[in-house]
């Protein structure tokens, strides 16, 4: 599908991307974390854009940063400190893990790139005062936008700022219900396109294509290929090689528990609030939480098992990055509520920077037969 | 009717042969630098070897890292379902299968019917695998076949703190220069590495009778190792090392 090719060539060289971008005269904000509040951004003008690891050796990153912090946080350190990110013009950091916390001191203080900000949003998201405190922290921060963008963001920018991401994110869904729908319809390595590009590809261009790449899955019957169905858990896979493994393994990933998948595009911002910060503020209070945030105790628990009953999943792979205590921590306990319902499970832990290894596909082929 | 599996593992190549579901013949041979040629030289022997033609062969499973490279076997399988059918072939009373091979050491959990119910994997790390006992032998000039003597003969084992290869191989060198008995050191690297083992069986929460395969399991004092941290029974048969290829024998019986 043309309208999918142009998703792999944007992430296949996103420098030249970024340049296209710029040569609109827009400026390129570089965020971490699905809880970014990007409407805000888009609404002054900006394009928000999620930062991910070339993947290069790590050298400089080595100096700032213990052996225990996870290959994103080293990966996107090294690329900033050789300068492949200069063509950014400033950073937000909501308040994710640790390791993405004190790397944004490391990066204020190492690299300048004009507009930096801190999003210090709430951890706890099951209370009344937490929901005020989010709708303060939103407001404050889309005041450091208008600063930094010269310009006032009115109510008007921003309701269609979030059309255009709620477009974004209806289509994504839909993308991902016609592959649980009709399995291999479309493949890993393409729906992996289709949310990285989305993530940083310009975002009305992204809200033009994604319909049509819907429309055509739509009217494409299911194919021949069998395979057991996969649901997978955890943080970034920003690894195409790891769904083809899936795929040549015997299996088809139908549904995705992942800050690179469903958790960025979950849920959409009411349109109808008068007051488009507090609706803002509503989704990300309301969205799939990941292991960063909480909501009560067993609610990741309970999302994972609906994710794979919904999608009638024959197993879960979870695809943690080393190091990511969040989601380890949080691994155990999830595996418990999905064996309770006999749900058979399998954990890999790669690098950011890791390919697909032989290994993996002894794994990952062992645990699809097994199923 | 004869069917044949072919195991291509990182240091040795394995076949075997199974014929009216008794153990027909097995070969092994060092897999060397092209895992295909290793894959067609240990059929053509293990043919040679029980005076049988290759057209007699009805199919092939093929299995270990370089079982895609077998390009003349009808499927391949990972070896750790060929390790779990294997163990249930020659012992069908078995459920936990510890594999130490070359490069990777699995545990697996198997059913009644000796079927996979679950399995753990090393990670892309050398601890606990036969590379890590290759690479000591060689820090301590010691053959690799003579660790599990010296080990045997230790009084007191020395404490090998580190989990990684390297690491723990500088270790062994300082136990080295300060003089540590040989024995020690080595019945030291045993438990260390018996340790990083257990973690896997404790994974997939492996029960009784557990046997051992894999090149591995031909030293001794891995086996004595092993049981003392698990606290339980582990044999190893003689065919150990040849126990993937056994059970890629009988998936290929299955086809």
């Amino acid at each position: 599908m043309q309208e999918i090719k142009i998703f792999h060539a944007a992430i296949k060289d996103i420098p030249a991307m970024a340049l296209k971008i710029k040569a609109e005269n827009k400026k390129i904000i570089g965020h971490l974390c699905s809880y970014t509040p990007e409407e805000i951004i888009h609404a002054a003008g900006f394009h928000p854009f999620r930062l991910f690891s070339s993947k290069s050796d790590i050298v400089l990153a080595e100096n700032h940063l213990q052996a225990y912090c996870c290959s994103l946080v080293r990966g996107v350190l090294e690329d900033s400190l050789s300068g492949k990110l200069d063509f950014i013009d400033g950073t937000v950091f909501p308040h994710t893990c640790d390791s993405i916390q004190r790397l944004s001191d490391i990066w204020r203080m190492n690299k300048k790139y004009g507009f930096f900000a801190d999003v210090i949003l709430p951890v706890k998201l099951n209370t009344d005062s937490a929901r005020t405190y989010m709708i303060d922290v939103l407001t404050k921060f889309k005041k450091e936008v208008e600063t930094a963008a010269e310009t006032k963001i009115t109510d008007d920018d921003l309701n269609a700022s979030i059309k255009t991401f709620n477009l974004i994110r209806k289509n994504l869904s839909a993308i991902y219900a016609l592959q649980s729908q009709k399995p291999g319809i479309i493949k890993g390595s393409d729906l992996y396109a289709l949310v990285k590009g989305s993530m940083i590809m310009d975002k009305n261009e992204v809200a033009d294509l994604l319909p049509l790449i819907a429309d055509n899955l739509e009217k494409m019957d299911t194919p021949e290929t069998e395979g057991k169905r996969i649901v997978v858990s955890g943080s970034i896979c920003d690894s195409p090689d790891i769904y083809t493994a899936i795929e040549d393994a015997g299996g088809i990933v139908v549904g995705d528990d992942l800050c690179t998948g469903q958790r960025w595009f979950d849920g959409e911002i009411d349109e109808k609030n008068t007051n488009p910060v507090n609706a803002i503020a509503d989704r990300l209070m309301t969205r799939i939480i990941c292991p960063a945030k909480h909501k009560g105790t067993t609610l990741r628990g309970e999302n994972i098992v609906s994710l794979a009953k919904e999608n009638r999943a024959d197993g879960v792979i979870f695809i943690l990055l080393k190091f990511c205590d969040p989601h380890a921590f949080d691994y155990p306990w999830l595996k418990d509520f999905l064996e309770k319902e006999g749900i058979k499970t399998m954990l890999i832990e790669i690098d950011d920077q890791q390919q697909s290894s032989g290994q993996l596909s002894t794994r990952f082929e062992t645990f699809i037969h097994m199923i | 009717m004869i069917y044949a599996g072919i195991d291509i593992g990182s240091n040795t190549a394995k076949a075997a042969l199974i014929k009216n579901n008794k153990l027909f013949g097995t070969h092994v041979i060092s897999t060397g630098y092209n895992p295909l040629k290793a894959g067609i030289k240990v059929f053509k022997e293990v043919l040679e070897k029980i005076d049988i033609l290759k057209r007699n062969v009805t199919a092939i499973v093929s299995t270990g890292y370089g079982r895609a490279t077998v390009d003349f076997a009808d499927k391949t399988m990972t070896e750790i379902i060929c390790h779990g059918t294997g163990a249930h072939f020659m012992n069908s009373k078995v459920r936990g299968v510890i594999d130490i091979g070359g490069q990777d050491s699995k545990a697996i959990l198997l059913d009644k019917n000796g079927n996979i119910e679950n399995f753990a994997m090393n990670d892309k790390c050398a601890a606990g695998t036969g590379r890590f006992l290759e690479v000591m032998a060689h820090a301590l000039e010691v053959n690799l076949d003579q660790l599990g003597d010296f080990a045997n003969k230790a009084d007191s084992p020395s404490k090998i703190s580190s989990i990684c290869t390297v690491f723990a191989e500088s270790e062994v060198i300082s136990m080295i220069a300060a003089q540590h008995k040989r024995e020690n050191i080595i019945a030291g690297i045993h438990e260390s590495a018996a340790a990083r083992i257990a973690i896997l069986a404790a994974k997939v929460k492996i029960k009784e009778p557990v046997i051992m395969t894999g090149g591995v399991a031909k030293n001794k004092a891995m086996i004595a190792a092993l049981k003392k941290r698990l606290g339980c029974e582990i044999t190893a048969g003689k065919l150990s090392q040849e126990n993937g290829a056994i059970g890629a024998a009988v998936l290929a019986s299955r086809l």
